[in-house]
């Protein structure tokens, strides 16, 4: 843990600077986790700021220390959650029916073929982001918890408060659909690459 | 097994994290929490305040709902008895013995 307990303890009594404290000490972790879960700088703050809103009004509910943290990213979860649906961020397209735009991104992704770092890291972004797409925003945030934040099943078994069996399965299902949208993007991307008769 | 595409989607995973810049918080950052945290408490008291008010309500009508099943009540016992006497005095002894029902005495002055 980041914070002693009774730093917490004292907040959950009302102690505001005590509060404070917790929140710079959570504050660059959290917004880690948000900007890699919703993947839009811009609104990485606004997120942030309701996990530590929602922290707030529910320590009373907190009972002992080692909970704390499971529960904090499950309040991120949610409150990342609720931003992406909000945002409609998702559409329904499949990798198959790709736009130019993405297939060109795909292309230059898996090729190496990028002018600069920054337009490589932008488009790794948003072709990651386009996989992603594939998944519902529940089993996104779970993938990336898995994948991209590095949690292990029984990390994830604490936030999420379900059975590990439970969890494998629901890992596996989105990994394979994210790896079929992967895959038919390649193959997308090969066919545009074939030369024309 | 792991098979290529596998693989090469963990590494797509791997430059996605390292691709993520995590911005840093701003300085508007912690009076905007708390603002946001006085805004809701602020909502928070006044949901407090119309539950306490709604609570206060439905007590003063049980009560009262309460009292107005208890009075008739308490009347219906003394209708109860009013009853008996209204009974007595509309079938006095005298017309029941008339009618071979009760016996009736003859008082000991009228003899």
């Amino acid at each position: 843990m980041l914070v002693e307990f009774e730093l917490i303890q004292k907040a959950r009594s009302g102690d505001d600077a005590a509060f404070n404290q917790v929140v710079v000490a959570y504050r660059k972790r959290i917004f880690g986790t948000v900007s890699r879960l919703i993947g839009r700088q811009e609104d990485v703050e606004d997120v942030a700021q309701e996990v530590f809103l929602r922290l707030y009004y529910s320590l009373d509910q907190l009972r002992t220390s080692e909970v704390f943290e499971p529960w904090l990213y499950r309040l991120t979860v949610n409150a990342s959650y609720d931003y992406l649906r909000k945002q409609r961020r998702r559409n329904e397209s499949r990798m198959a029916d790709l736009s130019e735009q993405q297939v060109m991104m795909a292309d230059a992704v898996a090729g190496g073929r990028v002018n600069s770092e920054e337009q490589r890291r932008r488009q790794v972004k948003e072709f990651v982001g386009s996989l992603l797409d594939s998944v519902s925003e529940e089993d996104r945030i779970l993938l990336m918890l898995k994948e991209v934040e590095g949690l292990s099943i029984k990390e994830l078994e604490k936030i999420y408060s379900v059975k590990e069996n439970a969890l494998k399965v629901r890992l596996f299902r989105a990994r394979q659909r994210v790896l079929k949208a992967f895959e038919s993007s390649k193959k997308v991307v090969k066919r545009s690459e074939a030369p024309i008769d | 097994m792991m098979n290529g595409s596998d693989r090469e989607l963990d590494f797509l995973f791997a430059e996605y994290r390292a691709t993520v810049e995590v911005p840093e918080a701003g300085t508007h950052f912690m009076p905007k929490l708390w603002e946001r945290i006085e805004s809701r408490r602020g909502f928070a008291f006044q949901w407090k305040r119309v539950t306490q008010v709604f609570v206060g309500s439905a007590a003063v009508i049980c009560l009262f709902i309460t009292g107005m099943l208890v009075v008739p009540r308490s009347a219906a016992a003394l209708n109860h008895a009013t009853y008996l006497d209204v009974l007595a005095e509309a079938h006095p002894t005298e017309n029941l013995a008339a009618q071979g029902i009760a016996r009736y005495d003859i008082p000991e002055s009228n003899r």
